[in-house]
């Protein structure tokens, strides 16, 4: 199957080519196998990586369709590829990024020197509704605030840059896993040859971090997964690590604190639990410090944590650290606590609550990103160039009426990959959310949930809003 | 294990063992819209329904009606016990409800498992009564029982023999108990007029059982009722016998063992024994069958009620913590 029909834009930086039929180094063995394959032997290609989704449920729910709960996500045959270099820069950046903010969170909750020092604002740290007082004075264990990270990067034609860090509950890492199972079980032959790094060791690193966070260093400790139920869009991905890690997964109603301690309820009586990898978010961890009419928490889950009696990945309060406003100064962070140079850059930010970023946005609404601080998930934000005059008026009210609730970016020209679209090979937009992993050590696995915008033209990628995913192929070196 | 995978695990074992029964049930009711006299066919349907305690879809049977009636009121029957939504024994609910119960306890079965489940839930999700209608509803039904029997097959193969399998077994097994001794009492309500169609009813009920040859090979080609009724309740080596259903989940419960509370775990001990008592100790001098198939169906709920507040929802003052 050729590429004749593929429309490069040479503006736009693709992951495949570097010219017209010139496939980068780290494609070529890829790029030669599609082009030894028909187009029929593709597109069942295809067909089967969907139906083995399908047939294993590998579902996500999109919220306020009403399609139902169960969702297949989409996934896309053909692999995004990153060589060996590609792969030891984006980890050398997010291992630093990872050390920075978890310093930044330990600093925030304690002395506060990084505010003091004036490298950040207080009111951008205290106004931010993720900071969390309840977590004042909380020495988490072995610094490791956030113990599960997944970072959102991009590439434009100035390189990798990242777009966010999800520092709550983030979550994509099972899809990792299940587009390599899919997409290996159908090309087979160029998976073997192009000697790609494996992610299925995933489940095996993250087992470790819970098991280094383990109060006093219990050696065989007991771990639970705390999801909100079946009915969250990402239900599938806690049962799935709760397998992979051999945790029980928990419901808030079957645990119970008493006296400082958590306990599981089991068939034969309560157990005690020491580590729980929560994918609960704060607000409704625990409803006697946070959201009282929280049915999905456990009550005095906190003071248990604080105590020191069990842990908690991530902690509580992390967000303060992945808010949009206080993204703008991680580089900041990196310098300060480090005393490095960040390896991977930010997107270029604009505070709409200083004076001079807001008049820069207003201006140029037609030519940015404008973001709300609180929103995740591709929601609540204004691409510029794909709004309307009335859209823009709209949403510029909006900005002007609580400007420290915005930010603003450039439109960025994300890079493309070859997806396989009715037949044809055509380019979307892609992102990647590689999966940190912070204990005692810090673990990465050589993989991301590379994320595609599916509909032509679009820049939204998020599974939340429609986005599809692909297998991103780490090449050994 | 946690308890409410426990109880889910529990509950999808009851479920996928009543979608096989109920599948059981209509295979044979659909094939005998083929060939069989309009009164066998009243016969059955009246069976089903009488088993499962509910009323038919405008509240009774028409006793005496034509062929083309009872064709007609088939066709709305077999609906309303396979694709109705609202009834909660149809085969629709019963499957969606045991996926369910998987999906949300998929950890702790085997990947092998959900698949075989999902795959099965998936083809009946395409499905209405139309169209399985159109060609054959028998081997729909013979098909999707089939599927019942490959997952179990698959998770005797694949799952690990802990307490997730112990009490997928207990469900299944105390369902089975409940459905059978339901099915034979309804058998028993049923007051044919002639012996050949007493014989008829009581050939299907063995069949259902897949033991229709066993009893041939014992008691000869022509079915008496009492003599079947003995099979299908004592003979520990018929699959869906209440004899072995009883057994295995006794055995099932002692591996199990202990709840939290022992006074509440020993009690459902007994009943299990009781149970099985029932079958093998006083059915055999017993006039009175129909009064034991009685007490076994008020066992099995006591059982489940019990199996659920040993296991599941026990109260948790003054129990000591690990």
């Amino acid at each position: 199957m050729d590429f004749k029909g593929y429309d490069m834009d040479p503006a736009i930086y693709d992951e495949m080519f570097q010219s017209r039929d010139e496939p980068r180094a780290q494609f070529q063995q890829l790029y030669d196998t599609l082009l030894g394959v028909s187009a029929g032997a593709l597109n069942s290609i295809q067909e089967q990586v969907t139906r083995s989704f399908s047939n294993e449920g590998i579902s996500f729910t999109v919220y306020g369709d009403d399609e139902g709960t169960e969702r297949i996500i989409p996934i896309d045959c053909v692999p995004r590829v990153i060589s060996a270099d590609e792969w030891r820069f984006l980890d050398d950046g997010l291992a630093q990024r990872i050390k920075a903010l978890n310093n930044f969170l330990e600093d925030v909750y304690n002395d506060g020197r990084i505010i003091e020092d004036g490298v950040i604002p207080a009111d951008v740290v205290r106004e931010c509704p993720q900071y969390r007082v309840e977590m004042r004075g909380f020495n988490a264990p072995h610094g490791a605030w956030v113990a599960i990270c997944g970072t959102d990067i991009v590439r434009t034609n100035d390189g990798f840059r990242v777009l966010e860090d999800n520092l709550r509950v983030p979550s994509g890492v099972s899809y990792m896993v299940a587009n390599r199972k899919a997409v290996k079980a159908s090309l087979r032959r160029v998976y073997r040859s192009s000697r790609v790094r494996e992610v299925e060791g995933y489940g095996r690193l993250l087992l470790e971090t819970l098991r280094e966070l383990a109060p006093g260093g219990r050696s065989d400790p007991s771990i639970a997964l705390l999801t909100p139920g079946v009915y969250n869009s990402a239900f599938y991905e806690h049962m799935f690590l709760a397998r992979e890690i051999g945790a029980e997964l928990v419901e808030g109603r079957d645990l119970l604190v008493d006296d400082g301690f958590v306990y599981m309820r089991t068939t034969t009586g309560l157990r005690r639990v020491d580590v729980i990898y929560r994918r609960v978010d704060d607000d409704f961890m625990d409803p006697l410090v946070f959201r009282p009419d929280s049915m999905l928490g456990v009550p005095g889950l906190l003071h248990a944590y604080r105590l020191g009696n069990v842990a908690l990945a991530n902690s509580p309060g992390t967000g303060v650290a992945d808010d949009k406003s206080v993204y703008a100064y991680v580089p900041h962070m990196i310098r300060y606590y480090l005393s490095e140079e960040p390896i991977l850059q930010n997107v270029e930010t604009y505070l709409c609550r200083r004076p001079k970023d807001l008049e820069f946005t207003l201006d140029n609404l037609e030519n940015l990103v404008v973001k709300r601080v609180g929103e995740s998930g591709g929601y609540g934000m204004l691409v510029g160039p794909h709004s309307t005059p009335e859209e823009r008026e709209e949403y510029g009210k909006q900005v002007r009426a609580n400007p420290a609730d915005f930010i603003s970016q450039p439109v960025l020209a994300l890079s493309r990959a070859p997806c396989l679209v009715e037949g044809a090979f055509e380019p979307r937009h892609v992102d990647l959310r590689p999966f940190i992993l912070h204990g005692q050590q810090t673990r990465i696995v050589p993989g991301a949930f590379c994320r595609v915008a599916l509909r032509r033209g679009s820049l939204v990628v998020n599974s939340s809003q429609g986005g599809g995913g692909k297998d991103l192929w780490v090449l050994e070196d | 294990m946690l308890a409410r995978s426990a109880q889910g695990l529990y509950w999808m074992g009851r479920y996928l063992e009543r979608t096989k029964h109920v599948c059981r049930l209509l295979g044979l009711q659909t094939a005998a819209l083929v060939d069989r006299p309009v009164q066998e066919i009243h016969s059955g349907w009246s069976r089903i329904y009488n088993s499962m305690g509910r009323l038919p879809p405008g509240g009774s049977l028409e006793r005496d009606s034509t062929d083309e009636f009872t064709l007609a009121d088939s066709f709305t029957l077999a609906d309303d016990l396979t694709f109705e939504r609202s009834n909660p024994d149809s085969v629709w609910t019963c499957l969606s409800s045991g996926r369910e119960n998987a999906r949300q306890m998929r950890h702790c079965i085997s990947p092998e498992m959900w698949t075989r489940l999902n795959l099965a839930y998936l083809r009946i999700q395409k499905l209405d009564i139309l169209e399985i209608w159109s060609s054959s509803p028998e081997s729909f039904y013979v098909e999707t029982a089939a599927e019942m029997d490959t997952f179990m097959g698959v998770a005797a193969a694949t799952m690990y023999r802990d307490e997730g399998w112990h009490f997928t077994e207990v469900g299944r097994y105390i369902e089975r108990a409940q459905l059978a001794a339901s099915l034979f009492l309804a058998q028993l309500a049923e007051d044919p007029a002639t012996e050949e169609e007493a014989a008829a009813d009581w050939t299907n009920l063995l069949h259902a059982y897949s033991a229709l040859e066993t009893y041939q090979s014992r008691y000869g080609i022509e079915v008496r009722p009492t003599q079947a009724l003995d099979l299908l309740a004592t003979d520990p080596l018929v699959p869906g016998s209440l004899c072995r259903s009883l057994d295995v989940m006794q055995a099932e419960l002692v591996s199990i063992g202990s709840g939290p509370n022992a006074a509440s775990s020993a009690a459902a001990q007994r009943v299990a024994g009781r149970l099985r008592a029932l079958i093998h100790y006083e059915w055999p001098d017993a006039q009175d069958h129909k009064g034991i198939l009685e007490r076994v169906v008020q066992y099995c709920r006591d059982l489940h009620d019990m199996t659920a507040v040993t296991y599941f929802d026990y109260t948790i003052e003054s129990l000591p913590m690990r």
